[in-house]
């Protein structure tokens, strides 16, 4: 197909790892409440509990009013006990999206889930370096590589309205780590 | 020109400079009028001329600039009230300068709610909210019809209700003596939905409405700037549209108001330039409307060339204009014959304007949004100020494309054209 231009740069943000994770997230499951039922005011909360004794969870809501993105995102952080640091022992999300907010989500998942809460925050630092970038991506090689999969948000990082759509999932990410954590004092 | 004999629309759509640009490459393509139509020369000259010629504070002063400022301002108000065939005698306007349809529907919102609280007299006593009381929407409402009213339910003690949508996302006018009652007071409604395009079957409302003693305010923004509209022969009480749908600019609407109730309804803004009488340890004297309502310093350059945009719509006359765009809508409609696509609202090119929305199986607005855009098409994605209607249809947001006079059939070809290769390049 032929779209002048832009066409390069549509191929750019769309790439196949972004289509594919986004056609099969991982780690979405349903647990929160669908907004665009018409029940939707009436739906209860979802209550959120960790699955292991030693995890403390928390859960973040996140919306981009602009499109409607919405992922409920729930994190499950072991409590550091005999000196281990805080690690991410289970991190899910449920919600709707552009393709580009459910491919970050996926691909996010992949990368922080099973690292240690300090990890995990500097690779969001990391990602939201990539995303101020306006295209040109990390100097950094070896921070690209720590990044993984999540690098071929490159291309959409030329897109102002675009990027709040791939940072939905990271935010989501942070703040129910930082709800995890608040819940152990 | 005359608006009975055959009008060059492509000469019409030269008027716009702004169309004169390519996007990504390609000849702009601008389908997103609903949201806010381009601007003709004369429009973007009306504006100008009168910062380079005759600005100054209307209403006030003696001076010369003052005279023609003043002159200016009221000409476009009687502009605007024979677009809509409101009454423009001097003396018996009923057309009020707003900020736009929101600030229009607050002002009414805030009117209503002073005259519950007694504010204007036994007078006002017509507008009056009280616990018990219904106020009557629809479910195709833009956000700026329903919360300022769900907003004075809540302040009142009113209960709100709401008519309901069909299968195709017309409003149920079948339902409104069910839902219109002895207890409703007012009934907020709007002409044509900003989602669904279509011209909402307004009588059986009017008529059951005056028949309980309610009062029926229109959302006449997406009508005005496609349809003829009468605003005596709606028989509607109250109407607000925005200049810049309609081809003039930003930040300034008007509302309508049959004169005898705009005499009577409070004020909601207070300040300079609409009290007669101002005392200390009195209460004001408030002028007579138009002015009542139009406290503080007017968007005067705005008003002007938003009446300059009233007067180049009517000399293209509205019946070709409303003829040409049912031929642009036509051609949109076949959006819904793409394989995945279905229409939000009615298929059939009857009752309703060139506003299409639609939903692509697999594809998330905002995706489809982007690929569109990349080919120089402009639409709007999202749910477009109208969450219920949205839930109605069960999807959180779609694509809507929206005609204005300056779009060809052409232009809704290339959008289909467009569409039809979303899915494969989403590969669903
Ligand atoms: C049907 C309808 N009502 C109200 C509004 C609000 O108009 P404005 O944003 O110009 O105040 C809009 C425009 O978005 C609309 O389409």
């Amino acid at each position: 197909m032929d779209f002048g231009m832009s066409g390069d740069d549509l191929e750019q943000m769309y790439q196949e790892v972004i289509l594919e994770a986004s056609r099969n997230p991982h780690g979405r499951e349903r647990f929160a409440p669908d907004l665009a039922s018409e029940q939707s005011a009436q739906a209860g909360e979802s209550v959120v509990r960790a699955s292991h004794e030693y995890c403390a969870a928390g859960e973040s809501h996140q919306f981009n009013p602009t499109c409607g993105d919405e992922a409920t995102i729930h994190a499950e952080v072991s409590d550091g006990g005999d000196g281990r640091p805080h690690t991410i022992e289970r991190l899910v999300w449920d919600g709707h999206g552009c393709s580009i907010s459910q491919a970050s989500l996926s691909i996010m998942v992949d990368l922080v889930e099973g690292k240690t809460v300090d990890e995990a925050m500097r690779l969001a630092g990391l990602f939201h370096q990539l995303m101020d970038s306006r295209g040109a991506g990390l100097s950094d090689e070896s921070a690209e590589e720590d990044l993984g999969d999540a690098v071929v948000f490159q291309g959409v990082s030329k897109y102002p309205m675009r990027i709040k759509c791939a940072l939905l999932g990271w935010e989501g990410m942070k703040a129910s780590v930082a709800e995890a954590l608040a819940r152990m004092q | 020109m005359e608006g009975k004999g055959m009008v060059d629309f492509d000469a019409i759509r030269a008027e716009f400079p702004i169309l004169d640009q390519s996007v990504y490459g390609h000849p702009l393509v601008y389908l997103d009028s609903a949201a806010t139509a381009q601007k003709p020369q004369c429009v973007i000259d009306a504006e100008a001329d009168f910062y380079r010629h005759d600005n100054a504070a209307v209403h006030r002063g003696a001076h010369e600039l003052a005279a023609r400022s003043t002159v200016a301002f009221e000409r476009a108000r009687a502009s605007m009230a024979r677009l809509v065939g409101a009454c423009a005698d001097e003396g018996g306007e009923e057309i009020v300068v707003t900020g736009g349809a929101t600030a229009g529907l607050n002002l009414l919102a805030t009117a209503f709610g002073n005259a519950s609280l007694g504010r204007g007299g036994s007078a006002a006593a017509r507008f009056a909210l009280h616990p018990g009381d219904e106020i009557v929407v629809s479910k195709a409402e833009h956000h700026s019809v329903l919360l300022p009213f769900q907003e004075l339910a809540a302040r009142t003690g009113a209960t709100l209700k709401w008519l309901d949508l069909d299968e195709e996302g017309r409003i149920r006018s079948d339902m409104a003596d069910e839902v219109i009652t002895e207890r409703t007071r007012v009934v907020a409604v709007t002409h044509v939905a900003n989602v669904t395009g279509a011209i909402t079957n307004l009588a059986p409302i009017v008529r059951r409405a005056h028949a309980v003693g309610a009062l029926v305010v229109l959302d006449a923004c997406q009508s005005v700037p496609h349809l003829k509209v009468d605003v005596h022969a709606l028989d509607v009480d109250f109407a607000v549209w925005s200049a810049h749908k309609m081809y003039g600019p930003t930040g300034v609407g008007f509302l309508y108001g049959r004169r005898e109730l705009l005499e009577a309804l409070p004020p909601a803004n207070f300040g300079g330039s609409m009290v007669e009488l101002a005392w200390m340890d009195r209460p004001a004297q408030y002028m007579a409307p138009p002015a009542k309502f139009e406290a503080g310093t007017q968007p005067v350059a705005q008003v002007v060339a938003a009446g300059a945009a009233a007067e180049w719509m009517m000399a293209i006359g509205m019946d070709a204009i409303a003829t040409h765009e049912h031929e642009v809508a036509a051609e949109l409609l076949k959006l819904g014959d793409v394989d995945g696509v279905s229409i939000l609202g009615p298929c059939e090119n009857r009752d309703r304007i060139g506003t299409v929305a639609f939903d692509v199986d697999g594809v998330h607005p905002h995706d489809v949004g982007q690929f569109i855009d990349a080919q120089g098409i402009a639409i709007r994605v999202g749910h477009h100020c109208a969450q219920p209607v949205h839930r109605h249809f069960g999807v959180y947001a779609s694509n809507r494309a929206s005609s204005g006079v300056y779009n060809s059939v052409a232009d809704a070809q290339a959008l289909v054209e467009a569409v039809s290769k979303v899915r494969a390049f989403f590969r669903v």
